[in-house]
C-alpha cells in the first residue's frame, strides 16, 4: 500500500471486520451459557464440551473446504452464469473472487502483504458457521454423542450453510438472479437453514427420556439455571451486533462498481453490495429486538425463557430486510415472527413428538422462514442487486425481490439445505449406532463419571490434615 | 525456511515484489494442508473411540437415574 487514502481505507476495513469477529465470539459464549443453563445438572459438563468442540472442528473444515465452497458455488452450479466469467460452472478459474484463491493451499490463506482482507473476511464467515452449528447444538442436548454432533456440526457449519451462502448470500448468487432472493442479515442463510437442519436431526434422534408421557403428552423440562440462560441470551444479543456489522461492507464506492461513469458514491453496503447505513440497521436491530420481547412476553404469558428467546426471534425474523425496513416495520415484523415461532413450536411438539430442548427450531427456523416470506411482501419490487440492467452476461437484470421468489427461497433454506440433509445424515449416524448415547447413560447423566471421580477426589482432600 | 531475512531490503523492492506471502516455508502449503487433514481425521477417530469406551463402561455400571445426586461435591 503506497497511497495514504487507499491504505487507510484498507486498514479501516481490516480492523472493522476484526472487531466484528471479536464481538461475534460472544455469540458462542452466549450459546454455551444458554445451553448449560437449559440442561440438567447431570449433563452440564458434557453439554458445554459438545458445543465447545465445534469450534475447532468447524474451524479446521472451514479452512479446508468450507470457505472454498462459498466462492465456488454461486452459480449452483449449472443454474445461472456468473457475472464474473459468464460461465454457469463452478467458479474455479482465474477470475476475481474465484474459489481458486481460497483453496487451503493458497498463499492468500495466510499472512500475505498483498491481502489485508481475506483473513478477516474468512474469520467473519467462520463465526457465522459456528453460529449455524451452535443453533443445532442446543436442540439436541442431553442425548446425542459428541462424535455424531461433530459430524453434524461440520455438515451444517462447513458445507450446507456455505452452499446456501453461495446461492443466496453472494453478490453473484443464482438465487438473487432467478428468484430475487434478499436476506441481508441472514434470516434464512443462517437461521432458517440451521433451524431446519436441527429439525431433521431431531426427527431421527428422538426426545429426551421422560419428555413425553406414555399417552404422548409433552412434559416441560424447563431451564435449570435461568440466570445462566438470561446472561447467555444477553451475550447472544450482544454478539448479534457484531454479526450485523459483519454482514456489511463498511465503505464502498458504488459509482464505478455499478459502471456509472463519473459518479462517486461512498457508502456502507450489504453483502450484496447494495447501499444501506450502519446507522439505520442499528435502529432496526433494536426495534426488532424490542418487538420480539414485547410479543414474547405476552404470547408466553411472561415466561422468562420464551421472552428472552423471543427477543432473538424478533431480530431473526426482521433480519432479511433490516437493511431497508423502517424501524417500526422491523418492530412489527419481529412481533409477527415471535407469535409464529411460539405457536409452531408447541404445535410441532404435540403433533410430531419433537423435543427441541431450547426452542432452537422455533427461534431460528420458523422465525427465519417467516422473516423471508414477510420480506418478499414488504420489499416487493426492490432490486435484489445493484448489478442491474445491462450488467449481466446476457443483458438481462437480476430479478427484483418478490413474494414468490422469497417463499421458494425460504423452502430452499429450511427444507432443501436444512431439514433434508440433517435428516439423512442423522439417519446414517443412527444406522451405524453412533447417534444417540445409551439409555443407561442418559438416565445416569453424561457427567456421572466425572462427578463420581470428583467426589472421590474431594473425599481425599477433605480427609487430609496437611 | 525464512521467506524474509531483511525488512529494509524487502520493502525496497518494487511494489509487486513486496506484496505476497511472508510465512516460513512458502511453497510447502500442500504438505501443511495434508498434515491438517491427518490431524483432523486422526482426532476424530481417536476421540470417537474414547467416547465409545466411556459410554459403554458407564452403561455397564447402570447407575440409577438418581445416583448422580450422591456425587455432588460442595466442599
Amino acid at each position: 500500500m503506497t497511497d495514504e487514502l487507499g491504505a487507510l481505507t484498507t486498514i479501516f476495513t481490516e480492523f472493522y471486520y476484526w472487531i466484528t469477529v471479536v464481538l461475534m465470539f460472544l455469540i458462542h459464549v452466549g450459546f454455551c451459557m444458554y445451553e448449560v443453563g437449559a440442561s440438567r445438572y447431570k449433563h452440564h459438563q458434557h453439554t458445554l464440551m459438545k458445543n465447545t468442540m465445534l469450534i475447532p472442528l468447524v474451524t479446521v473444515t472451514w479452512f479446508l473446504f468450507g470457505w472454498w465452497i462459498y466462492w465456488a458455488f454461486p452459480t449452483g452450479p449449472g443454474l445461472a452464469p456468473s457475472i464474473m466469467n459468464e460461465s454457469a460452472a463452478l467458479i474455479t478459474d482465474d477470475s476475481a473472487f474465484s474459489s481458486k484463491w481460497y483453496l487451503p493451499n493458497s498463499e492468500l490463506m495466510a499472512v500475505n502483504l498483498g491481502d489485508h482482507i481475506s483473513g478477516v473476511f474468512w474469520a467473519a464467515f467462520l463465526l457465522f458457521s459456528w453460529t449455524a452449528a451452535s443453533i443445532v447444538s442446543g436442540a439436541v442436548i442431553e442425548r446425542i454423542t459428541t462424535f455424531a454432533f461433530g459430524i453434524l456440526a461440520i455438515a451444517i457449519g462447513s458445507v450446507f450453510w456455505s452452499i446456501d451462502a453461495a446461492w443466496g448470500w453472494h453478490f453473484d448468487g443464482w438465487m438473487l438472479k432467478i428468484l430475487g432472493y434478499h436476506d441481508a442479515y441472514a434470516s434464512g442463510v443462517i437461521h432458517a437453514v440451521a433451524g431446519g437442519f436441527a429439525l431433521g436431526v431431531l426427527a431421527v434422534l428422538g426426545p429426551r427420556i421422560g419428555k413425553f408421557s406414555s399417552s404422548g403428552e409433552p412434559r416441560n423440562i424447563g431451564p435449570r439455571n435461568p440466570w445462566l440462560v438470561t446472561v447467555g441470551l444477553f451475550l447472544i444479543y450482544t454478539g448479534f451486533w457484531g454479526f450485523y456489522a459483519a454482514c456489511n461492507i463498511p465503505i464502498y464506492d458504488l459509482g464505478p462498481e455499478y459502471g456509472m461513469e463519473g459518479v462517486t458514491y461512498f457508502t456502507a453496503t450489504t453483502i450484496y453490495v447494495t447501499p444501506t447505513t450502519l446507522s439505520g440497521i442499528t435502529m432496526n436491530f433494536l426495534m426488532s429486538l424490542s418487538g420480539g420481547l414485547l410479543a414474547g412476553y405476552v404470547v408466553s404469558k411472561g415466561d422468562p425463557f420464551w421472552t428472552y428467546s423471543s427477543g432473538l426471534a424478533g431480530i431473526i425474523c426482521a433480519s432479511a430486510g433490516n437493511d431497508l425496513y423502517h424501524p417500526i416495520q422491523s418492530l412489527i415484523i419481529g412481533m409477527i415472527g415471535v407469535v409464529i415461532a411460539y405457536k409452531m413450536h408447541y404445535w410441532v411438539e404435540r403433533r410430531f413428538k419433537i423435543d427441541d430442548a431450547v426452542g432452537a427450531v422455533a427461534v431460528h427456523g420458523y422465525a427465519g422462514f417467516a422473516g423471508l416470506v414477510i420480506c418478499g411482501f414488504v420489499l416487493n419490487g426492490y432490486p435484489s442487486s445493484g448489478y442491474s440492467v445491462g450488467a449481466m452476461w446476457d443483458g438481462t437484470t437480476y430479478a427484483a425481490i418478490n413474494p414468490l421468489g422469497m417463499f421458494i427461497g425460504a423452502i430452499i433454506m429450511f427444507f432443501v439445505l436444512g431439514m433434508i440433509p440433517g435428516y439423512i445424515i442423522a439417519r446414517v449416524l443412527n444406522g451405524i449406532g453412533k447417534l444417540r448415547i445409551p439409555r443407561e447413560v442418559e438416565l445416569a447423566g453424561l457427567d456421572y463419571q466425572i462427578m463420581e471421580e470428583a467426589k472421590e477426589d474431594e473425599k481425599t482432600v477433605a480427609s487430609s490434615s496437611t | 525456511m525464512a521467506t524474509v531475512s531483511n525488512w529494509i531490503d524487502h520493502l525496497n523492492k518494487p511494489a509487486e515484489e513486496v506484496v505476497g506471502a511472508i510465512y516460513p516455508g512458502v511453497g510447502s502449503e500442500g504438505i501443511l494442508v495434508l498434515i491438517l487433514a491427518v490431524i483432523w481425521i486422526g482426532w476424530t477417530v481417536v476421540s470417537s473411540k474414547q467416547e465409545s469406551d466411556k459410554l459403554s463402561k458407564l452403561a455397564r455400571k447402570r447407575p440409577s437415574s438418581n445416583a448422580w445426586k450422591s456425587n455432588i461435591t460442595d466442599g
